[in-house]
């Protein structure tokens, strides 16, 4: 008898350790998909007021069927040695919707322009009379991501040209406010910061009927030094008319057309290697 | 006793437990704390005595550097790697800036003058610089002073294209890494480096790859109707590579 009841308590026992260790491994599995949730999964905390100004900015870009502007960007480049400096260069920004788009780089050792006219996207080296050109896709936002995807070409501004500035800002903000009024060179802006996470970002927003941005600052977080890249606004112009030869690429007398390579992918060489 | 046992049995499990719902939490965190902490590719300066450098740190593959393109949109592109840096020196006549910042990508101004962008073939020197090396080549002796080879010329020594099969104790100041065909190459003043046991070699130049800035002194030619430069033998076709001019190695 004594035996009987020794073993049925053995085995209560170890019935008790058995569910012990199945609700243990329940919590562990638990526990370890919500250590997997990272915070950018979660939902965006945004300041309704920096949602809207940012909203009424993207509306009035994307709404816009033409407009110009310029740009002074500055760039922080890190030396070897550790110091940062920072570079800069202008950029002229043509833009008509919904599919051209020329931009002018311009700074003291070089000069470059961007052409897209909806059928292709030309490349010219303004200070080696270089220029290439590559077949696109018809609208801008698809001739964006060619651009940047295959070509590795940063097209610039680009937030700025897309379809829809707002969704795209959207896209990846875990959190965002609105700072208050500041001015930008003498004009009254609403100051915004959002982060992505790793990246922060910030604009300057013009007060009254015309909402555009006036100067936008991205810091990137998770690099070395926390480089920045600034870019002021000046001279949009949204009344003078953009005609076509503004986008089409005419190469000058004696400019030379060379190749332009595909991004170069692990394991992967470019595409006219050889030729 | 049985008490105390039974006790410190639930102490042991509810420790246990806690530890096994936590560790998970924890190392989860510390998984992000340490992919926030790691810094972006860089190489460190080495002091000129060792023998060799660690290889460059080099980015992910693609795509357009993100910071140089400023866009929100491409925030998830990867940054750019940077070149093999190396302690300033002084050297006669010589006033460049070693300590710069070169990225093909990069598309701003950037002064870039390394001390082996002064090559010119064939011009001759009194003395060598300050710090040279000797070598022997396929039985002929060279002298060799960051990215530049030298060979007697009566009672003067002349600059001569990099010879292949130098073995030199480190890599040119400014060398960028390019892996082609499984290699990694170093490319600095023209030449092509391989890492080996003890330092660097210079190998043949590798067709087809992309490099972003022409060899100093490459003398501009017509091929196929087309742009080319020429350096040692090799030729260099201008390409746009990631939106920017570049230069592809190629045999006519």
């Amino acid at each position: 008898m004594k035996k009987i009841s020794r073993t049925i308590h053995l085995a209560a026992q170890r019935l008790r350790l058995f569910f012990s260790a199945c609700a243990l491994a329940g919590l562990w599995t638990l526990s370890a998909r919500a250590a997997d949730v990272k915070p950018t999964d979660a939902k965006p905390v945004i300041d309704p007021s920096a949602d809207k100004v940012l909203k009424r900015m993207g509306d009035y870009l994307a709404q816009a069927p033409f407009f110009s502007v310029n740009a002074e960007v500055w760039q922080d480049i890190q030396l070897g040695s550790g110091q940062q400096i920072q570079a800069g260069r202008t950029i002229d920004l043509q833009v008509r919707r919904p599919d051209r788009f020329h931009a002018e780089v311009h700074s003291t050792r070089r000069n470059r322009g961007l052409f897209y006219d909806g059928k292709s996207i030309t490349l010219f080296n303004r200070v080696q009379n270089f220029y290439g050109s590559v077949p696109a896709p018809a609208t801008l936002d698809q001739a964006l991501d060619t651009a940047s995807e295959r070509f590795g070409i940063a097209m610039p501004l680009e937030d700025l040209v897309v379809s829809d500035p707002y969704q795209s800002a959207m896209q990846k903000i875990v959190s965002g406010r609105d700072i208050g009024p500041v001015t930008v060179l003498g004009i009254p802006c609403e100051h915004l910061a959002f982060s992505l996470g790793t990246v922060d970002w910030q604009i300057w927003i013009e007060d009254g009927a015309k909402p555009v941005p006036r100067k936008i600052v991205i810091t990137y977080k998770d690099e070395e030094g926390t480089p920045e890249y600034t870019a002021i606004f000046s001279n949009w112009d949204f009344q003078t008319k953009l005609p076509d030869f503004l986008f089409t690429f005419e190469p000058p007398a004696g400019a030379s057309k060379i190749d332009v390579a595909e991004i170069k992918t692990e394991n992967q060489t470019h595409k006219n290697e050889g030729k | 006793m049985k008490f105390a046992n039974s006790i410190s049995c639930r102490k042991i499990g509810v420790g246990l437990a806690a530890l096994l719902v936590a560790w998970p939490l924890l190392y989860a965190q510390r998984q992000q704390q340490s992919e926030r902490a790691e810094p972006a590719p860089r190489s460190e300066p080495a002091p000129r005595s060792q023998p060799s450098r660690a290889p460059v740190q080099r980015s992910q593959p693609a795509v357009v550097n993100r910071t140089n393109h400023g866009s929100v949109r491409r925030v998830d592109t990867h940054v750019a790697e940077r070149p093999v840096q190396r302690p300033v020196e002084a050297r006669p006549g010589f006033n460049g800036n070693h300590d710069v910042y070169v990225h093909h990508d990069v598309d701003v101004d950037v002064r870039h003058d390394r001390f082996w962008h002064g090559f010119r073939y064939g011009a001759r020197f009194g003395i060598l610089p300050v710090g040279y090396i000797s070598l022997m080549v396929g039985g002929s002796p060279y002298y060799y002073d960051d990215g530049l080879y030298y060979q007697q010329a009566g009672d003067s020594y002349q600059e001569v294209y990099p010879p292949v099969g130098a073995d030199v104790p480190e890599l040119p100041d400014g060398a960028i890494a390019i892996d082609a065909g499984g290699q990694t190459y170093y490319y600095a003043g023209g030449a092509f480096y391989v890492q080996q046991d003890n330092g660097y070699n210079v190998a043949p130049p590798p067709i087809g790859v992309t490099v972003p800035e022409l060899p100093p002194g490459a003398v501009q030619v017509a091929v196929n109707g087309g742009v080319a430069y020429q350096f040692n033998g090799i030729y260099y076709r201008p390409v746009f590579a990631d939106g920017v001019t570049q230069y592809m190695t190629f045999m006519p």
